[in-house]
């Protein structure tokens, strides 16, 4: 082989002369840019480029093409030479190479020459021994590597990935994607402890560990929301929707909207739930979001009426509605094309300002905190708009003049119509730029974001929730407060245990379509024979009588048993069974309360011997009743629990995770663990409905079993099924409490929406009359009933049907297993 | 001097309680409660005053009292209360017995207005005592004596009850309630209320007072919600008097709002929210 540099060029031209038509035009091409820098860098670089070539063909070629810009930008040729020649040593490598090629110069610019060359080697040494992981590595915009922290930032990823490699079989590529959002999302520390969770996934099972990487699926929330930094909504939930009750008066049920990585912590709303991020920076954060978006839903956003006078000003007949009965809005600003984004921009900024007015009135640190939190200004026109929304704040308190088009959001009954207008007006003579889709997000204000994201559901006017709806109109469809049965577990139908007669009726599925106003058939479906089930009255509010026998009890047992879901629940839960014990024990008085005027007794009651004494003097009767008596005295107080066993329990509980049954579970395992270690006795039993003759109640523990195993399995396995006649349930529970014992009795009914049922006609107010008539004959017979529920929206309605103070309403499902017990213990200690 | 004296040794007053003839108890009318109180006096039926903690019944009562210029006798009643200590008893002094008055049969002898505080805490005994001085018989029994009372002409039997969670199980009887003309009690209207705080607490702002009922106002909202008993009228009150005394508004919040409403966290994170969005700097 010839030494000379010139000879060896020409060769390796003419070479790839004759097997390459574009590679010889590349290295040409290249070349001029090359041999500046001497004769012998510029053979041993043709050199590498021919040998890339014969390796992988599409490797050379990238290696000629980009070699000209690399030599321009690098000031050298031999440092990526060299290191290119490492891709010889992989199999099909022209995509790491194209991607080192092209990152090299930045690499350059980020490390230095040095560790540009270490981040090529740790590239190599991945592609080596996984090629996927090398393309990944090289194709990674070093930026992004690097975090703006040069080889530091880059090597704090680079490096555990190595280490995993080597000891654990990693393939690094694959978590590098998901480490470098972690890290952006969670801070650098919390890279290492996720790359080992995720790595011990990968071990036991190779898909979950892929979406685990890809940070999908729950395992991956989970890993990121433990080391999630700022302000966590879950943790905090109650608290933020405790502050929106008392200060607007609603409590939006609240949807987790996921971990977005790299974006802005946005709360939306489809005009029913809120949807809201995992984390907030901060808690100022936190409360100015969730008050705005409330505000939203309080003063009128997304009012069904106002959105259809919206549409008609625009000129379209009806909102249009998707499959799901929302409004979509994009046809609102279709007529604005390609400068849909600023329309839209102006359009919020006005609602934004008539409601955080609004909510200024009533929260009067909102709109300072508003102006606190918007400390960072975003470049570009997005900036614009962000100092528009600043100025218009300061006007609301007073540090800005009023003026433009803002006077006319501050009126009393501005509304969306007028924001409207607003907009429109400013469109024509604003002076603010256009902007591309993906710059809005910037623009708005902390706690603010982009109103019209989701399809809405039309709310009713008003606070909205206090609305029940009028007696006979039926309630509209789908608004949200009607029971919905939800889907249920794969392979278990509990409607399956009706006979299909009963399934084949009228009724359809409770808050499934519109339900049909005006009157019931019962004749058309055909009724259990007389004799079968425990007949009782039914109030019509109508008719403001009794129907005599027009409902039907059929006592049935539960079939299922989990013993299994009992223990695990039971395992879970056993920090709160401990608590509540502590909680009992301690209120257990140790020296109980004397008894007085007792016929024997430690020591003498005063009172009562001084009266024995007087009264023995002035001559009239007494008997010798003069002792105090310390010992327990026999507990007067039984209850029975009542457990509205509906379909909608089955329902994936807001929070995600888990459905609503099992937390009911749950709840139901502590109040009886915790009523045996009171002593009180106590009776559990469920209930559920189809249609006026058959209302099932299924008793799970009578006052006078004693909680076995078998209870456990009973309460492990329950599930929901089918409607909520709650008026006939009551009527039959207080005929259990006969022979109950206790001087008190109370029944306590735990229910997660209102009385409805397939043959209720779309009238809420039929049963729930009933129900109100039953709770009133309970009291008469002595029974003390008392609710508790999981509806957020039951206030209105309880207080109807319960009276005031006779119901809680629980705001949190994860409460429930530890405040039910509670719950009883209190209403006891009342007692 | 003499209340120098007072001072020193706390006062010694009679349970039946006689209108200071000067100064009048300040009360502020909320509705018709003024005009029903006087025309079940006028008829003398018995009057159930129903509201919850701290929004001004036993304020009213005292108002009333002065108003129709009648004495007054209180008893806060407690579980431990039997009708022995309402009724009177017999007492030992020396070799022989005498009969004390209890409160109610001093209130029944002397024409005196007699109010049974929140009266469900009693024990049911000393419940169904009452009945005879509720109806057209108007009369007191005194078993232990054999004798039956019958009312001074004068006197009105008053009861105050506060339906709610805490009282689920031990509501009174339908058969005793229905013996009362009721009075309903809410907490007032917030201009009303706002008053209430300024003429109670000297010195304290208008724009204080309605930051304080706003306050109040928005912490209703949760009772039901985790919170028994909502902020009263009566918590206003401290807190603008210990924003007088000096104390920091958000450090008077914290003591009269929110500590004593609540040992729930949360609960407490709201209402302190609340209290920090209207006095709280801005």
């Amino acid at each position: 082989m010839t030494q000379d540099p010139e000879l060896q060029l020409a060769l390796i031209l003419n070479e790839l002369n004759e097997s390459s038509f574009v590679a010889h035009r590349d290295l040409n091409a290249a070349l001029p840019a090359i041999e500046s820098f001497g004769p012998e860098v510029t053979a041993r670089w043709a050199q590498t480029g021919r040998d890339l070539f014969f390796h992988d063909r599409d490797a050379g070629k990238a290696f000629f093409r980009a070699s000209a810009e690399l030599a321009q930008i690098t000031h050298g040729v031999e440092a990526w030479t060299e290191q290119a020649r490492g891709f010889l040593s992989i199999r099909g490598s022209w995509k790491a190479l194209t991607g080192y090629l092209a990152n090299f110069p930045a690499a350059v610019h980020e490390f230095g020459v040095e560790d540009a060359r270490r981040w090529g080697e740790i590239g190599l040494s991945w592609g080596r021994e996984h090629r996927e992981s090398g393309d990944i590595l090289f194709t990674t915009p070093v930026a992004e590597l690097s975090d703006g922290r040069g080889f530091a930032g880059a090597y704090e990823l680079m490096g555990p990935l190595s280490d995993l490699s080597a000891t654990r079989g990693l393939p690094p590529g694959l978590a590098l994607p998901g480490a470098i959002k972690v890290r952006a999302l969670l801070g650098p520390q919390a890279v290492l402890p996720w790359l080992k969770r995720g790595t011990d996934i990968l071990k036991s099972g190779r898909l979950r560990g892929e979406s685990f990487f890809r940070l999908e699926g729950a395992e991956s929330d989970e890993a990121l929301l433990a080391g999630l930094a700022g302000f966590r909504t879950s943790d905090h939930e109650r608290f933020l929707t405790l502050f929106t009750r008392a200060t607007l008066g609603l409590t939006p049920p609240l949807v987790g909207a996921g971990l977005r990585i790299g974006e802005r912590p946005f709360v939306e709303t489809d005009g029913r739930a809120l949807f809201v991020p995992a984390a907030f920076p901060d808690r100022e954060e936190a409360l100015a979001a969730f008050l705005h978006h409330v505000g939203h839903l309080r003063f009128g956003t997304y009012d069904g009426g106002m959105l259809t006078r919206l549409f008609a000003a625009v000129g379209l007949a009806h909102p249009p509605l998707d499959d799901d009965q929302r409004i979509t809005w994009r046809p609102l600003f279709a007529a604005y094309g390609d400068d849909l984004a600023r329309f839209q921009m102006l359009f919020d900024l006005c609602e934004d300002f008539r409601i955080d007015a609004r909510i200024q009135s009533l929260v009067p640190n909102h709109v300072p905190r508003l102006l606190a939190l918007a400390s960072a200004r975003p470049p570009g026109p997005a900036g614009r708009y962000y100092d528009v929304a600043i100025s218009s704040l300061q006007m609301i308190v007073g540090s800005a003049e009023i003026g433009g088009h803002w006077p006319a959001l501050l009126a009393p009954d501005a509304d969306l119509l007028v924001s409207w207008r607003c907009a429109q007006a400013w469109y024509q003579d604003t002076d603010l730029p256009s902007l591309a889709l993906d710059e809005r997000a910037a623009g708005y204000l902390p706690a603010r974001s982009p109103n019209s994201q989701r399809p809405v559901y039309p709310r009713a006017p008003g606070p909205g929730e206090a609305l029940e709806p009028e007696e006979g109109t039926g309630a509209p469809a789908g608004d949200g407060r009607e029971k919905k049965p939800a889907p249920l577990a794969t392979g278990h139908d509990p409607d399956m245990e009706i006979p299909p007669e009963d399934t084949a009726g009228s009724g359809g599925r409770v808050g499934v379509g519109r339900p049909q106003p005006g009157g019931w058939s019962p004749q058309r479906r055909r009724l259990r024979p007389p004799g079968e089930g425990i007949p009782y009255p039914e109030w019509d509010y109508r008719e403001k009588a009794y129907r005599r026998d027009w409902t039907r009890i059929l006592e049935r047992s539960l079939v299922e048993r989990d013993a299994a879901c009992a223990t695990g629940l039971l395992t879970q839960y056993a920090p709160v069974l401990r608590r509540l014990r502590r909680a009992i024990q301690s209120e257990k008085p140790h020296r109980p309360s004397p008894k007085r005027r007792q016929n024997e007794g430690e020591e003498l009651d005063l009172d009562a011997t001084v009266e024995h004494i007087v009264d023995r003097h002035t001559g009239s009767y007494s008997t010798p009743a003069i002792y105090r008596q310390r010992r327990p005295s026999v507990r007067d107080t039984s209850v029975l629990l009542l457990a509205d066993l509906s379909t909608s329990i089955m329902q994936q509980a807001a929070d995600g995770e888990g459905r609503v049954v099992d937390r009911l579970k749950a709840a139901l395992l502590m109040f009886a663990l915790s009523l045996e270690e009171v002593g009180d006795p106590y009776s559990i039993a469920g209930f559920a409905s189809k249609y006026r003759d058959a209302v099932s109640y299924y008793p799970i523990k009578d006052f006078s079993q004693r909680f076995t195993a078998e209870t456990q399995a009973i309460l492990g396995g329950l599930s929901g099924r089918l409607a909520t006649r709650m008026g006939a349930a009551i009527r039959h529970a207080c005929v259990q409490f006969q022979g109950a014992g206790g001087a008190r009795r109370l029944l306590l009914i735990l229910s997660d929406g209102r009385p409805a049922d397939y043959d209720d006609g779309g009238d809420s107010r039929y049963l729930h009359e009933d129900t109100r008539l039953a709770v009133k004959e309970a009291t008469d017979q002595g029974i003390h009933a008392f609710c508790i529920t999981l509806d957020a929206t039951g206030a209105p309605y309880l207080e109807r049907i319960f009276g005031r103070g006779h119901f809680l309403v629980i705001d949190t499902l994860d409460d429930l297993p530890a405040r039910l017990p509670q719950i009883y213990m209190r209403l006891r200690k009342s007692a | 001097m003499r209340s120098l004296i007072d001072r020193l040794r706390g006062v010694e007053r009679d349970i039946v309680q006689h209108p200071d003839t000067q100064t009048a108890p300040y009360y502020e009318p909320q509705g018709a409660e003024v005009a029903i109180f006087e025309a079940a006096w006028r008829r003398r039926l018995p009057v159930m005053l129903k509201g919850p903690t701290g929004c001004g019944k036993t304020r009213f009562l005292e108002y009333m009292a002065h108003r129709l210029h009648r004495p007054l006798v209180s008893v806060s009643c407690h579980e431990d209360l039997t009708s022995a200590d309402l009724v009177g008893r017999f007492l030992l002094e020396g070799e022989s017995t005498v009969w004390q008055d209890g409160p109610l049969t001093r209130a029944v002898k002397v024409g005196a207005i007699c109010y049974l505080d929140e009266i469900v805490e009693a024990r049911t005994d000393s419940t169904v005592i009452i009945h005879p001085l509720t109806d057209h018989r108007r009369r007191l029994p005194i078993e232990k004596r054999g004798v039956e009372i019958e009312a001074h002409e004068d006197f009105l039997l008053v009861i105050s009850y506060n339906p709610g969670y805490q009282t689920v199980l031990k509501d009174l009887k339908p058969s005793t309630k229905q013996r009362f003309v009721a009075i309903t009690f809410h907490y007032p209207i917030p201009e009303i209320e706002a008053r209430i705080v300024q003429n109670e607490v000297e010195g304290v702002s208008a724009d204080l007072a309605a930051r304080l009922v706003a306050i109040a106002g928005q912490a209703r909202a949760l009772k039901d919600h985790g919170l028994d008993e909502a902020s009263s009228t009566r918590s206003l009150v401290y807190t603008a008097a210990l924003i007088a005394a000096g104390l920091s508004p958000l450090q008077a919040g914290e003591a009269a709002l929110v500590s004593p409403l609540t040992d729930d966290i949360e609960l407490a994170e709201a209402l302190r929210e609340i209290v920090t969005a209207h006095l709280g700097p801005v």
